[in-house]
C-alpha cells in the first residue's frame, strides 16, 4: 500500500507544474480524508496524501469545472472513478478537455471490498500501481441464485430499514438531474417511508441509473442502513450488457443506449414478443 | 379464483385502434382491462407501470404500433428498451415479470388484441393478487 502511495506522490509531484492542480484524497488534521486540491505552488501539500477510503471524487472535478471551465486539472481516479468520468463525459457534466487522467490501480483487498469486476482504468495513459483481476461480487451471485419468493423477502426486509435520507442518491456521481423523479409527488410520497414492496423509490432509482451506474459502490457505502444497493444495479447492467452491447465507462466513444432507437439487434436480444 | 385488475396502456394510433377493431367486430374477451389510451407507447415511464402495481393493479399492459409503424417514427424503440429492463427489474424485486405484458397492436389486428387480453388475464390470475405481495 505504501509503495503505491509513494509512486503516486511522486507522479502528482511531476504532473504539479504542468497544470492548476490535481484532485486527490488527502488526510485532513483529525484523520478524516477528503477529495482535495492539490496546487502546483503546495508541493508540501502532498505529505498527507491518501489512498483509502476512496470517496466520489468526479463529483469533486465537475463542481470545480464548473466553476473554472478553463482549469487545467488532473485526477487522481480508480477504476470506478474513471468509468464515472467518462460517463460525466457522455452526459455533459465533465469535461475531458485540459483533464489528466492519473489512473490508479487497486490493490486485491480493496477489490475485495468492493466486489469489484474491473480494479483497474483503461483509459488513463499515466498509471500507478500494477492492475489485477476483477473478483467476484459474492452478495449479488447469492441474490441471483434465490427463488422469486425469497427475492421479495430479502428486499422486504432490506428496504424496511430504509430511512429515506436520499444519501445513495445525493452520493452517486451519476445522479445529477435537476429534477429528480424520486423528489415527485406522483411516485415518491414526501413525508413518508418507502413502502418496502414494492419500494417504488428503490425501484425507479435503480431503472434510472440503467447504463448509468460505474459500480462504484458509493451508494451501499453512504447507506445508514447498510442495505446492499448495489445487487439491483449489477444486475441491470448485466442486463444492458447483454441486451445493448453497452458498459459503463468503457468506450468513450459509445452512446448510451437507453435513448434513441434500437439498433442492430438490441429488439431480439430484448427479450419481447 | 380471482378476478384479476388490470390496467392497459394503449397507444391511440395502433393499438387503441386495434380494440376498436375487435369491439366493432364483437369479439370477446374478458373485462379485466381498463383501458388507458396515451398519445404514444413511448409515453409510459416505469414510474407509471410501478404505480399501477402500487395502486394495486395485478397486471399493466402496455401495447404500441408494431417496431416501425410508430407513429412518432422511433417512440416506442424507447419502450421496448425501458420495458425490457423494468421486466428484469420487477424479477429483482420478487414481482413476476408476467404481470408486464408488452406488445404491439396495429389497428387491423383486433383479433390480436382480444387473444391477447385473454391469454395474459388467464396468464394473470395463475399468479396471486398482488396486494397480498405488497403485505
Ligand atoms: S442511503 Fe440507504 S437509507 Fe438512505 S435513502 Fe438510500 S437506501 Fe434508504
Ligand atoms: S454504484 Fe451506486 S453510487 Fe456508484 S454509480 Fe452505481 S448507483 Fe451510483
Ligand atoms: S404511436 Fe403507437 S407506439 Fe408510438
Amino acid at each position: 500500500m505504501s509503495e503505491r502511495l509513494t509512486a503516486l506522490r511522486e507522479t502528482i509531484r511531476q504532473i504539479l507544474p504542468q497544470v492548476d492542480g490535481v484532485i486527490g484524497l488527502k488526510t485532513g488534521p483529525a484523520g478524516i480524508v477528503a477529495p482535495y486540491l492539490f496546487k502546483p505552488g503546495h508541493p508540501e501539500m502532498l505529505d498527507s496524501l491518501a489512498l483509502w477510503p476512496k470517496e466520489p471524487v468526479p463529483d469533486t472535478l465537475k463542481i470545480i469545472q464548473k466553476a473554472y471551465p478553463n482549469a487545467r486539472l488532473a485526477i487522481v481516479c480508480r477504476g470506478c472513478e474513471e468509468r464515472g468520468v467518462v460517463e460525466m463525459f457522455k452526459h455533459a457534466q465533465v469535461s475531458l478537455e485540459n483533464l489528466t487522467l492519473i489512473g490508479l490501480q487497486c490493490v486485491q483487498e480493496e477489490a475485495l471490498f468492493c466486489r469489484c469486476a474491473k480494479p483497474y482504468t483503461v483509459h488513463a495513459r499515466v498509471t500507478v500501481g500494477s492492475p489485477i483481476a476483477g473478483v467476484p461480487d459474492p452478495l449479488t451471485e447469492a441474490f441471483a441464485a434465490k427463488s422469486q419468493a425469497e427475492k421479495l423477502a430479502f428486499w422486504k426486509e432490506q428496504f424496511q430499514h430504509c430511512i429515506k435520507c436520499y444519501g445513495c442518491r445525493n452520493i452517486c456521481p451519476q445522479c445529477f438531474c435537476n429534477v429528480c423523479a424520486l423528489e415527485d409527488e406522483k411516485w415518491v410520497e414526501t413525508g413518508r417511508l418507502p413502502l418496502p414492496n414494492p419500494s417504488l423509490y428503490h425501484i425507479i432509482r435503480a431503472m434510472h441509473m440503467t447504463a448509468k451506474c460505474v459500480a462504484c459502490r458509493e451508494c451501499e457505502e453512504t447507506c445508514p442502513a447498510g442495505i446492499p444497493l448495489a445487487i439491483h444495479f449489477r444486475l441491470v447492467a448485466r442486463d444492458v450488457k447483454e441486451m445493448f452491447h453497452y458498459e459503463t465507462g468503457a468506450v468513450i466513444e459509445q452512446k448510451p443506449p437507453q435513448l434513441l432507437t434500437l439498433e442492430e439487434g438490441d429488439y431480439e436480444r430484448s427479450g419481447l414478443p | 379464483m380471482y378476478e384479476p385488475k388490470i390496467i392497459g396502456f394503449l397507444c391511440n394510433w395502433c393499438s387503441y385502434r386495434g380494440a376498436d377493431t375487435a369491439g366493432m367486430a364483437r369479439m370477446k374477451y374478458p373485462p379485466n382491462v381498463k383501458i388507458i389510451r396515451v398519445p404514444c407507447s413511448g409515453r409510459i415511464s416505469p414510474e407509471l407501470v410501478l404505480r399501477c402495481f402500487r395502486e394495486g393493479a395485478d397486471g399493466v399492459m402496455v401495447l404500441g404500433c408494431h417496431i416501425g409503424d410508430c407513429h412518432y417514427a422511433n417512440g416506442n424503440h424507447r419502450t421496448a428498451k425501458r420495458m425490457a429492463i423494468l421486466r428484469q427489474l420487477l424479477e429483482y424485486n420478487g414481482i413476476e415479470a408476467q404481470r408486464l405484458c408488452v406488445d404491439w397492436v396495429s389497428a387491423a389486428e383486433g383479433e390480436k388484441f382480444a387473444t391477447l387480453i385473454a391469454s395474459f388475464t388467464e396468464q394473470v390470475r395463475q399468479l396471486a393478487p398482488f396486494v397480498e405481495i405488497m403485505q
